[in-house]
């Protein structure tokens, strides 16, 4: 029940950019934080030799979780790099505080600019591989 | 108004300081060592072509060994320590408090030994 209130107090509460980014910023941290634990597990497979980790690595080969990098991990790492580059340029020169929503935009057209184009090769690259 | 220096309430260590700093001093190695591994990884190499062999040569270079210990440490310390903070957010109650956060201490160990042991031990 608290986490339910929680959530809508989240959501309706409203702070505007700030709140958006600090809230974007936890959810993709959580998301490539589980993301690093089935991916250091699946390296250490490597131990096993050749063929436990070739058939484990057939995961990742699979049509959905290449949806998910792209709609997910790759997504997730980009906004969270940009976003936490914003919030160390903020911290280590505290006057960019003021313009901490303005940047928060110019970080979302870098994002797209980033996002967009790769996501489109990684993409085309597995419909050519079929 | 100034609070006196007498009245504020000091931290007894230096621990979230160190915390505050790491994160912010690894955010900038990762994103410059993790930026490059997922384009090489995904753009240039593509997933379809990772397998045992390709990591396998990989490895025989000590500097790429280096590099993913690096990705490894200052890439999980990072998550993990931002995981703490979420806890401390989420988490009120003192039992629940204690018991989640030595899980995740349990499972941040677990995960570096296990990384770490693989990357080092690796022979082909």
């Amino acid at each position: 029940m608290a986490a339910i209130s929680h959530l809508y107090r989240a959501v309706t509460y409203r702070g505007r950019e700030g709140q958006i980014a600090w809230l974007l910023h936890r959810i993709t941290g959580i998301g490539v934080f589980l993301f690093l634990l089935l991916h250091i597990v699946d390296i250490f497979l490597m131990s096993f030799g050749p063929g436990v980790f070739d058939a484990v690595l057939f995961i990742y080969h699979q049509f959905l979780f290449k949806l998910l990098i792209v709609f997910g991990l790759y997504l997730g790492v980009l906004y969270h790099a940009l976003n936490g580059i914003r919030v160390v340029l903020i911290d280590f020169f505290p006057p960019l505080a003021r313009y901490q929503a303005q940047l928060w935009r110019v970080q979302l057209v870098i994002f797209a600019l980033a996002y967009i184009p790769s996501a489109i090769l990684m993409l085309s690259a597995m419909f050519d591989g079929h | 108004m100034q609070v006196p220096l007498s009245l504020r309430s000091r931290p007894a260590n230096n621990l979230e300081l160190y915390a505050w700093l790491f994160t912010r001093l690894s955010a900038i190695l990762l994103f410059l060592m993790a930026g490059f591994h997922l384009v090489y990884m995904h753009l240039i190499l593509g997933v379809d072509a990772i397998n045992f062999e390709v990591i396998a040569g990989r490895w025989q270079s000590p500097f790429w060994r280096l590099y993913d210990l690096f990705l490894l440490t200052f890439g999980w310390l990072h998550g993990a320590n931002g995981m703490r903070i979420i806890l401390d957010d989420y988490v009120h109650h003192q039992g629940w408090r204690v018991i989640v956060k030595s899980v995740l201490c349990l499972v941040v160990l677990f995960i570096i030994v296990v990384g770490a042991y693989v990357i080092i031990t690796f022979r082909p």
